[in-house]
């Protein structure tokens, strides 16, 4: 017996399920495979989704209670630590209590079961209710094609057919070098490990440590010690009843000083801006995952083919501007736009690659491309040792004194700040961070 | 022979007490594999029957993927209220006019540890039953039960109606396949209001509240060589813990 | 406090620890607030063990001999204690938590229309209600149950009580037993008794448990030589059970035994949460493993992180040479 369907989407995590979303609610019979024991089961984030895309896949999330996110961005703060100082860029804004909100902290074992069950959702609703299946637990092993084209999947003994297919896979992306889209090697400085820990505290402890009002949240993100001279940045977000702490590290830099993650990890909690908002809480999980860098460099020579679609980080589409870390929403975006090229393919009845180009001049056409590739420059920028090492002096060295209070005659600020970075760059590196930082930002 | 196999979904104890996740009691998917194994070896029928909020359809349907054929949902959304008392008297009801030759429960729920519906369902059932088993076969119109007991094995031989409360030691269940999950989507499950099934029946025990247990004191890690360490242990049993 | 009826398990001849453990708390609670603990035995030859029961303070001792006794079978049992429960007029059943008591449990209490509180570590009772503490979540988590019916039926872990004497007169009742072959019951094909040590796991003080760190049979005889400096008895992960390493009657956990020794060896142990659930009462635990981030060095009192192949030898040594001293 053969089966058919219109489309099959490997991967459930948030690629995945945002194309599955509009699969759905265009009535195709499709199939979703997801190896993990369920959606989410499998993924690490540190946890952001930014944008309001979610908003358009499930309208009026942001007032349900039990939605699979945990608080909204209320507040957010910018960190750079020397060895025992820190100097934040804090910002608080009534704006960001509005809905769609502009962004929400998630955990994603809750969040990807959650969507999942709006899927679910959505599927029961469609024309098609009982011919469309997440199925969750099983492992494509490969792609089927005949005559360079995409036909199907295999997953153990089991083959099913599609008239596409559509890659949500994750970074590790096995199957888009199978159909050949990405080289089978991408070079150790196109990606990063990010490491994570979830920390258990009380709700009202973390209410109150972090002044959050009600599902309001706070984001921060650390440049400089963090990493202990290893090129990359911190973030800490607060969840309902804990907060997410950890690390994205270049895993060039980490192999080459021989240092490991975790080790960092447990060095980055003990700095004593960190320490503090930790206390009292208990590590409920770590994870580990390779994730990208946002160098355009590691990106698929192209994100389709015939029959073929990829999107989300199996694409490499991710961006780490030191700002905020991008591939959530970039996910999303890539997975309802895929979704929607198969649509607009089935109703031409042509799923060769000339018709899903399309997706990728949308693709070209939204935020995805256009700040991936505005932003280059700042994720050069973050590799940059002045930036992971010395800016992060230079600020709390200025702190220190621009915030201390001696009985002595104050210096100005601006001599302060002169004062700070010329002890730890050069005048080369100071004019050189300024006009990157200046085109970058 | 006809099987009915009682699930039950219960958090998963192995995640972190914070995730919430249900799951299909360990105990009763080795229930539902060997009566599976049973029904492609020997023919005959596997039945569901789960008692348990509406959102518990997920756990029935994953048996369901296995291989099992109907599913009864016995509606009771407060759920964590029932002890085995409730729950087997619950069960009772349902079977009730149903026949089936093997009813087939887990010797314990993951969650609980009570380990006792399964024998209370056969008194009020009137059925002769053996529990953790590690073991089933048919033979003839006979079901032969390995039991494991306190000191070694029991082989015990049990002419149908009967029920058997399972061990997860029994085998390993199987993770349901694609074709697997597609079809247990189309399968019914049957719903059923709790009244239905006689579902007044007043609990015998009740949880009063739940704590984290007191923990141990954090214990010392020893370096060294494989002799130093020997040698530090041996002094810390005999002079710290005075064990030897 | 009123009347409870504990039920004595007999193994190998003599009446389990456990269930002197589990007279001697009734015992005391009666003590304390009046009331008297019985005593029942149901065995082919119940008689030889009116005195151990006596030594430990039954009031009154109920013998049921019965040939059907020799091997467990749930209905006749269940038949047996129904009878005699009635008979003594008692408010309360209590067992200590074995395999057997886990099988008449449930069937029982419907019989009797009594409440239930099965493998509880505790159990209390005040102004005549009946509380117990439970281990849950693969003893993650523990809950305070409460029985709300009388009569009530108690099960307790092994190692929950120290059992202790005092010796008292009992008076001595017997109860004929009949067996009903029209009795709709399970029929004993064979009983395959498992070849181990003499040592109960539940009842000794000492436990050496083996992983799947332990491969072969060089593995096994290092795990020997230890439990041999003890004379302990070798408990077993799930892993190495369904490996046929060893016996299922050796596996410790939520689904095999619950032991409590005051020394624990746990030799190439992950530390999975449903094997901590039957050892983490234990005294003092001593665990070696190779990985420094198994769960098990999180539960241990003595942490050993190496290979168990290069340690043992060693350790077994400096132990013999201890415990000989
Ligand atoms: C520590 C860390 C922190 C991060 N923080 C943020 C942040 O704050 N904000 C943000 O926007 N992004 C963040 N990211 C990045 C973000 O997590 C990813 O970009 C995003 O998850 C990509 O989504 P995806 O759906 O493409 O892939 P994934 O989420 O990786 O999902 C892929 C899914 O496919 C499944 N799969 C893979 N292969 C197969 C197969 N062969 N068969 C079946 N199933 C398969 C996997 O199990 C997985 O569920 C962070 C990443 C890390 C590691
Ligand atoms: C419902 C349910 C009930 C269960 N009940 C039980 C139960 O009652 N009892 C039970 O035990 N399990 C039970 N389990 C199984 C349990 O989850 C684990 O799978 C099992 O306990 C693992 O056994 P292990 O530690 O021997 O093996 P593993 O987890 O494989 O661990 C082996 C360990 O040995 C170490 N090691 C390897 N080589 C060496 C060496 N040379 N030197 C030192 N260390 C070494 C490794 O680092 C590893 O940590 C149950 C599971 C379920 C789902
Ligand atoms: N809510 C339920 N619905 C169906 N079967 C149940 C339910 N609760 C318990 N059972 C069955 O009874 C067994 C033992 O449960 P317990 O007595 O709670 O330990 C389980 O393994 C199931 O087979």
């Amino acid at each position: 017996m053969e089966e058919r369907f219109d489309c099959i989407v490997v991967g459930g995590g948030i690629a995945g399920l945002s194309a599955a979303m509009v699969l759905a609610r265009a009535n195709k019979r499709f199939l979703l495979i997801e190896r993990g024991e369920f959606c989410g089961a499998k993924n690490v984030s540190g946890g952001v989704l930014w944008g309001s895309d979610l908003e358009r896949l499930v309208p009026g999330y942001s007032t349900d209670a039990d939605a699979g996110f945990e608080r909204f961005v209320g507040h957010r703060r910018l960190t750079f630590l020397d060895d025992q100082s820190s100097f934040s860029l804090d910002f608080k804004s009534g704006h960001f209590h509005e809905t769609p909100f502009s962004g929400v902290i998630v955990l994603r074992a809750r969040f990807d079961e959650w969507l999942a069950t709006k899927v679910q959702e959505a599927i029961d609703a469609s024309s098609v209710a009982d011919e469309s299946f997440l199925a969750t637990n099983v492992l494509v092993d490969r792609v089927i094609q005949e005559d360079g084209r995409v036909t199907g999947i295999q997953a153990g003994e089991e083959q099913f057919f599609a008239d596409c297919v559509i890659l949500a896979e994750g970074v590790n992306n096995l199957l888009t070098r199978q159909v050949g889209l990405q080289p089978d090697y991408v070079p150790a400085d196109h990606v990063a490990v990010g490491v994570k820990e979830v920390i258990g505290l009380d709700r009202t402890v973390v209410e109150e440590r972090f002044q959050l009002d009600g599902l309001a949240g706070m984001t921060n993100e650390f440049v400089g010690y963090a990493t202990a001279g290893v090129e990359g940045g911190g973030f800490l977000y607060t969840n309902r009843e804990s907060v997410s702490i950890g690390l994205v590290l270049g895993m060039k830099d980490l192999r080459e000083k021989r240092v490991k993650p975790y080790d960092i990890l447990n060095d980055f909690k003990s700095h004593p801006a960190v320490a503090d908002t930790l206390r009292g809480g208990e590590v409920l999980e770590y994870s580990a995952h390779v994730v990208s860098t946002g160098d355009m460099g590691s990106m698929p020579k192209q994100l389709y083919g015939d029959g073929v679609l990829v999107v989300g980080e199996a694409g490499h589409l991710l961006m780490n501007s030191g700002r905020a870390i991008q591939g959530m929403d970039y996910a999303m975006r890539s997975g309802i736009l895929a979704a929607e090229t198969v649509v607009e393919a089935a109703a031409d009845v042509d799923f060769s690659s000339s018709s899903l180009r399309r997706y990728e001049q949308a693709l070209e056409a939204s935020f995805v491309m256009k700040d991936l590739k505005g932003f280059q420059d700042a994720v050069h920028l973050l590799h940059d040792p002045i930036m992971y090492e010395k800016m992060p002096a230079v600020l709390c060295d200025f702190g220190r004194s621009f915030f201390t209070v001696e009985s002595e005659p104050t210096e100005k600020a601006i001599k302060s700040f002169r004062k700070a970075a010329k002890k730890h760059l050069t005048t080369w590196e100071l004019v050189r961070l300024s006009a990157k930082a200046a085109k970058s930002l | 022979m006809r099987f009915c196999v009682c699930i039950k979904q219960v958090p998963d104890v192995a995640a972190p007490v914070h995730t919430g996740r249900m799951v299909l009691n360990a105990y009763d998917a080795s229930a539902v594999e060997e009566a599976i194994v049973l029904k492609e070896k020997h023919g005959g029928t596997v039945d569901l029957v789960l008692v348990g909020p509406s959102g518990a359809t997920e756990t029935i349907r994953k048996a369901l993927a296995m291989g099992a054929d109907d599913a009864y949902h016995i509606i009771a959304e407060d759920h964590d209220k029932l002890d085995s008392f409730a729950i087997a008297s619950m069960l009772a009801g349902f079977f009730e006019g149903r026949e089936y030759d093997v009813i087939a429960c887990g010797k314990q729920a993951q969650d609980t540890d009570a380990g006792l519906t399964g024998p209370m369902l056969a008194e009020m059932k009137g059925l002769p039953y053996a529990s953790n088993a590690v073991g089933l076969d048919i033979e003839g119109d006979r079901l032969v039960v390995t039991r494991q007991g306190d000191s070694g094995q029991e082989i015990l031989v049990l002419s149908p109606p009967c029920l058997v409360t399972c061990s997860n030691d029994m085998n390993d269940p199987r993770i349901p396949n694609l074709r697997g999950i597609m079809a247990a989507k189309k399968k019914t499950i049957e719903s059923l209001p709790m009244d239905q099934v006689g579902g007044n029946v007043s609990p015998r025990s009740q949880t009063i509240d739940v704590f984290d247990p007191p923990g141990r004191e954090p214990g010392v890690m020893l370096d060294g060589e494989p002799n130093e360490m020997a040698g530090t242990l041996v002094n810390k049993l005999a002079n710290e813990a005075k064990v030897i | 406090m009123a009347r409870v009826l504990c039920v004595a398990a007999v193994q190998d001849g003599r009446i389990k620890r456990s269930s002197l453990e589990v007279l001697t708390h009734f015992r005391q609670l009666c003590d304390r607030s009046g009331g008297a603990v019985e005593a029942v035995v149901l065995d082919p030859q119940p008689n030889q063990f009116v005195d151990t029961l006596q030594k430990y303070g039954a009031s009154r001792i109920f013998l049921v001999a019965g040939d059907a006794f020799g091997q467990h079978l749930n209905e006749p049992v269940v038949r047996a204690l129904e009878s005699v429960f009635r008979q003594s007029g008692a408010d309360a059943i209590a067992f200590a938590s074995t395999e057997s008591a886990k099988d008449v449990l449930g069937a029982l209490s419907v019989r009797l229309g009594a409440a239930v509180l099965s493998d509880v570590a505790d159990v209390d009772v005040r102004d005549g209600d009946w509380v117990a503490t439970r281990p849950v979540m693969a003893a993650k988590r523990h809950a305070r149950t409460k029985a709300l019916t009388t009569p009530v039926i108690v099960s307790v872990r092994a190692g929950s009580y120290v059992a202790s004497e005092a010796p008292a007169e009992a008076d001595v009742v017997e109860v004929s037993f009949s067996d009903d072959e029209q009795a709709r019951r399970p029929e004993i094909r064979e009983v395959l008794v498992a070849l181990g040590g003499t040592v109960d796991l539940s009842e000794a003080t000492v436990v050496v448990a083996a992983g799947r760190g332990v491969k072969d049979n060089e593995g096994r005889q290092l795990i020997e030589e230890l439990a041999e400096v003890f004379k302990a008895p070798i408990g077993a992960t799930r892993a190495v059970v369904e490996s046929g390493m060893y016996p299922a009657t050796s596996q410790i956990g939520q689904t095999g035994k619950v032991v409590s020794p005051d020394l624990y060896f746990a030799i190439g142990i992950s530390g999975a949460i449903q094997h901590v659930a039957g050892m983490v009462n234990s005294r003092v635990i001593v665990a070696i493993n190779k990985d420094p981030d198994a769960p098990i060095f999180q539960y241990c009192t003595y942490g050993l992180v190496g290979d168990l192949y290069k340690i043992l030898p060693s350790l077994t040594e400096e132990l013999r040479a201890a415990v000989a001293g």
